[in-house]
């Protein structure tokens, strides 16, 4: 017994001796060196968290050095936002393996799936220095989200489930409490959003701004300088932390903001109460400064061959690639390829809301949508618009999601215009006109508009092989371009019949990421905007789904938001990818499309594959930037 | 003449009115709002849309109002000096503007300078000697400039500019210099990249103008008092100077009612390619993106000046030439 006392005793100290080390082995950054000798800024002990978190480098990767800008462009003023995604310090954050980790908090504890308590560190910092405690969380939840002015509505919808509201507690300054009657599956994730759920906000900050904390005479002449209508439009365009456009607001991020709008180039800065420290006790980020230069969208790669850019991916397309490749060796930059994680690159939607009743009635016809995409030859798109670079698909998840399945990818998708034939013959679509166009019930020609918005020639090119083959089944392609808004709003009123756009916007699942976006939940949805509308407005718009498929989807997916166990979800999941598989009421063309991501010869630690998608992967964000570090020494 | 101005000043009145009116019809006819199209923006972009947040917004930015009342605060605001809102920028318009408004009347004055520079000699030149080599060789240039592509043009040239004199790519300084107080450096970068959007907008202008002044002039060398003042034995130079060349620039100053616009806009599509600190590009993403107030305010303010660069240069016409002058009273 003494000797296991003895032991704890030793276990105590070594354990107190090492954090201390820990603390003492920490390394002040060059940047800020004159900073804290002038006394402008607390030396480097006291601006990370007591509990710091070290990152672990990934195998890849290779502790760095200090310094150094990092030049990015962008195509306009508000994509200074991405440096909020590619910065991705979120309270619980995807790692590159897609693995919720706790990060700006310091952990996390969730019972049965509907409590969640969140521990913030002790001594963690805003970047203007001020505590960030549980304060900044009661903050939102009582004068954001609960303030009839701020938040007509109420709260989010993440937060609400059933109609429920949390019961949120506060039990000291570094514990916050969210607990719901039945589980919610929405908080984590939208939490680790790439444009996240903020359930905390810089209190200490945004009390002048707030009707509560503020005196009326203040409130009044802020609304009068700033030409609002009322101190929530002054409250509003402060508290704007995804937007990253006011330098005051203080943040969490890696790089803070230090220029006002409207600037040609805007500078974002190293937080200096940043909470993570490497191996070698040097706090990140690395890199001392973002320089985002904002050029024309077309010019980006031009300038980006040029060597412009440090770290570029946005604004470039595969066309471009050539050209990179041969600019490369003189600009000192590689070309590496990434993959999208789109569902589908290209998918057709059939609007099974569309006003003409003829068409609707044969495109909720499965046989119908299976016809349409067994005319597609999509090896051929693949040869002729993608040099055979990507995967002819439907659109679906990919193989690198855990619930992938190669049925699912590949049913319905080969080449076979006897099989379409013979589908369309069964429709009663036998008459053809004098062109080989297909008769319908009504004696119009089987003609097919397809909307595009007009966003890019590949998808008028893909267009045009498909119309090629679908003359062969008898049935005639009119592409139609028009501009993103008009395109949409044709799909809603219903009188799109077929519309082009990109496939699954998270193809890379796992069973604890929402099935959503595969059943009719959301008017966005272009093949049912009318369902998707009446479920999102609660049943006060929009239509019914009439499908029976499509009821059992939004069944399942409901399902799946109540479900507990792991294998329930996986089990939901399936079933919802099965019933896509089998009634395909979007038909994907290709996916797997590689994105070209230029990088600096001198910057390391950026990964030579990868995601670049929004979600789940913040495009650099889960890649995590600030490791990356400039090799000076080679430079 | 008193009259005669200031009924073109009441004129203007109704003029801008009935302007104002066009402009704010044409910028709502498409369909939806600015925040229906920043909604498609973020779709595209595979970002979330907060519903309840736009609600928020349509209400702040008086969305959720009738046309004829948004149409009657913008009015009413601009009568005060007060140009809207840009929602794009959240910010002020004039605060917009304002920035990029010194870059513009820089390139524009440059370029101006530039045309006449180059227009001038040669116009002359080849009304003097008319049809001779230098005539025919000049003008084909001159159409060349004309005809070429300006966005080509601009391209090319940036190109060659990289890999040649190693100039940044677009815009009208080194990237360091952005947004730094001005110095000697930054000067000597704004000359380095000024001379391609000079040149390129330039080329097409020059061509016009030399085209113009050569048939006013050749107008007037046929005349008999041409012909008379040479027979005196004036001096050639002399003669042309003081006689043919002023009644020839007539022309010239009437331009000054589409000069002044051109001033403040700037070549929006050669902007845009070169991506230039400049308006024009902002008025452009404006009127794509459906900002109504900044595409509004900005195309109201360009208005303006033509109506008083067209009335600047009817007064200096009147001014400059008795036949304008006294033309019109003969037909009272």
């Amino acid at each position: 017994m003494k000797a296991t006392l003895a032991q704890l005793l030793m276990f105590l100290m070594l354990s107190a001796s090492s954090s201390v080390q820990a603390m003492d082995g920490l390394r002040e950054t060059p940047y800020l060196q004159e900073k804290v000798q002038a006394g402008e800024l607390p030396p480097i002990t006291q601006r990370v968290p007591d509990d710091l978190q070290v990152v672990q480098l990934r195998a890849d990767q290779s502790p760095g050095e200090h310094g150094g800008q990092l030049r990015l462009l962008m195509g306009k003023q508000k994509d200074i936002r991405q440096m909020v995604i590619y910065g991705y310090a979120r309270l619980i954050g995807y790692t590159a393996d897609l693995e919720l980790k706790p990060d700006l908090l310091k952990s996390i504890d969730v019972v049965d799936g509907r409590v969640f308590t969140l521990h913030l560190r002790k001594g963690h910092r805003w970047s203007d220095g001020h505590p960030f405690t549980s304060e900044d969380f009661r903050y939102y939840w009582e004068d954001i989200a609960n303030n009839p002015e701020l938040s007509k509505s109420g709260p989010p919808r993440e937060l609400v489930i059933d109609g429920q509201l949390p019961v949120v507690e506060f039990p000291d300054a570094h514990t916050v409490r969210y607990s719901w009657p039945s589980p919610n599956p929405y908080f984590l994730t939208a939490l680790a959003g790439a444009s996240p759920l903020y359930i905390y906000k810089p209190a200490h900050y945004l009390h002048q701004f707030h009707a509560r904390y503020q005196s009326a005479e203040v409130l009044e002449k802020m609304v009068k300088d700033e030409g609002k209508r009322n101190w929530m439009g002054v409250h509003v365009n402060r508290d704007r932390p995804y937007k990253a456009t006011n330098p005051d607001l203080p943040t969490l991020q890696p790089w803070m903001n230090v220029t006002s709008p409207p600037a040609e180039r805007f500078i974002f800065e190293r937080n200096p109460f940043y909470h993570r420290v490497d191996q070698n006790g040097r706090q990140l980020p690395y890199i001392d400064s973002v320089a985002i230069g904002i050029a024309s969208s077309g010019l980006v790669p031009a300038k980006t061959g040029a060597g412009e850019s440090d770290l570029q991916a946005r604004y470039l397309r595969m066309d471009n690639f050539t050209f990179l490749k041969t600019t490369a060796k003189r600009n000192d930059f590689g070309v590496r390829l990434w993959q999208t994680a789109k569902g589908a690159h290209l998918a057709l939607y059939p609007n099974l809301n569309t006003n003409d009743p003829v068409y609707r009635d044969l495109l909720r016809d499965v046989r119908f949508r299976r016809a349409l995409s067994l005319a597609i030859h999509r090896y051929e798109i693949n040869q002729v618009v993608y040099f055979r670079l990507v995967q002819e698909s439907n659109n679906t998840v990919l193989a690198e999601s855990p619930l992938y399945k190669p049925e699912y990818q590949s049913d319905w998708i080969q080449f076979d215009i006897k099989q379409a034939d013979r589908l369309l013959d069964e429709l009663g679509l036998r008459e053809r006109d004098d062109r080989g166009v297909r008769l319908m019930a009504d004696g119009r020609p089987l003609e097919i508009v397809v909307q595009t918005a007009g966003e890019s020639t590949e998808q008028t090119d893909v267009l045009e092989l498909i119309h090629d083959s679908w003359l062969q089944a008898g049935i005639k392609l009119y592409t139609i371009p028009s501009t993103r808004e008009v395109f949409r709003n044709r799909i809603f009123s219903g009188d799109a019949v077929m519309s082009i756009w990109t496939g699954l916007e998270n193809a890379i699942p796992t069973a604890e990421n929402s099935p959503m976006e595969l059943a009719p939940t959301s008017k966005y949805q272009y093949q049912w905007p009318q369902w998707g509308a009446f479920y999102e407005s609660g049943g006060t718009s929009g239509e019914e789904p009439e499908l029976p498929a499509a009821r059992q989807l939004l069944a399942l997916s409901n399902d799946w938001s109540h479900a507990v166990t792991h294998d329930e979800r996986v089990q939901i999941w399936h079933k919802i990818l099965e019933i896509n598989r089998d009634q395909m009421f979007t038909i994907g063309i290709v996916n797997h499309v590689p994105h070209p991501v230029v990088v600096s010869n001198f910057l390391q630690n950026v990964p030579d594959t990868g995601f670049y998608d929004i979600t789940p992967g913040a495009y650099f964000g889960i890649y995590e930037p600030d490791t990356f570090w400039f090799d000076e020494v080679r430079r | 003449m008193l009259r005669y101005v200031l009924r073109r000043i009441l004129a203007m009145i109704p003029t801008l009115l009935v302007i104002s009116v066009l402009v704010f019809v044409i910028i709502q006819l498409p369909p939806g709002d600015y925040l229906e199209s920043h909604i498609a923006e973020l779709q595209s972009q595979g970002e979330a849309v907060d519903e309840q947040k736009i609600q928020f917004l349509r209400e702040q930015y008086g969305l959720d109002k009738p046309l004829y009342e948004q149409y009657w605060y913008w009015l009413i605001g601009m009568l005060q000096g007060d140009f809207g809102y840009s929602f794009e920028y959240d910010l002020p318009v004039t605060e917009v503007v304002g920035d990029r408004l010194f870059l513009t009347v820089l390139i524009s004055i440059v370029t101006i300078l530039f045309t006449w520079i180059i227009a001038f000699p040669i116009g002359i030149y080849s009304a003097t000697h008319q049809y001779s080599w230098g005539d025919y060789g000049l003008s084909t240039l001159g159409f060349l400039g004309l005809a070429t592509p300006n966005f080509l043009l601009a391209l090319v040239m940036l190109y060659l500019a990289n890999v040649y004199f190693g100039t940044s790519i677009g815009g009208l300084m080194d990237p360091e210099y952005i947004g730094q107080p001005w110095s000697m450096g930054k000067l000597v970068s704004i000359l380095e990249h000024l001379w391609i959007p000079v040149i390129v907008i330039g080329t097409s202008g020059t061509a016009g103008m030399i085209r113009r002044l050569r048939a006013n002039l050749l107008d007037e060398l046929q005349k008999q008092y041409v012909t008379t003042g040479r027979a005196k034995g004036l001096p050639p130079g002399k003669l042309l100077r003081k006689y043919p060349l002023r009644i020839a620039l007539n022309f010239f100053v009437a331009d000054v009612g589409s000069l002044l616009p051109t001033v403040i806009s700037g070549a929006e599509i050669v902007a845009v390619v070169m991506s230039l600190p400049t308006t024009g590009p902002i008025l452009l993403s404006a009127l794509q993106s459906q900002d109504m107030y900044l595409a509004g305010s900005f195309l109201m303010f360009l208005a303006m000046l033509t109506v008083f660069g067209v009335l600047i240069s009817d007064i200096a016409l009147a001014f400059l030439d008795p036949r304008i002058r006294l033309g019109g009273t003969a037909n009272k």
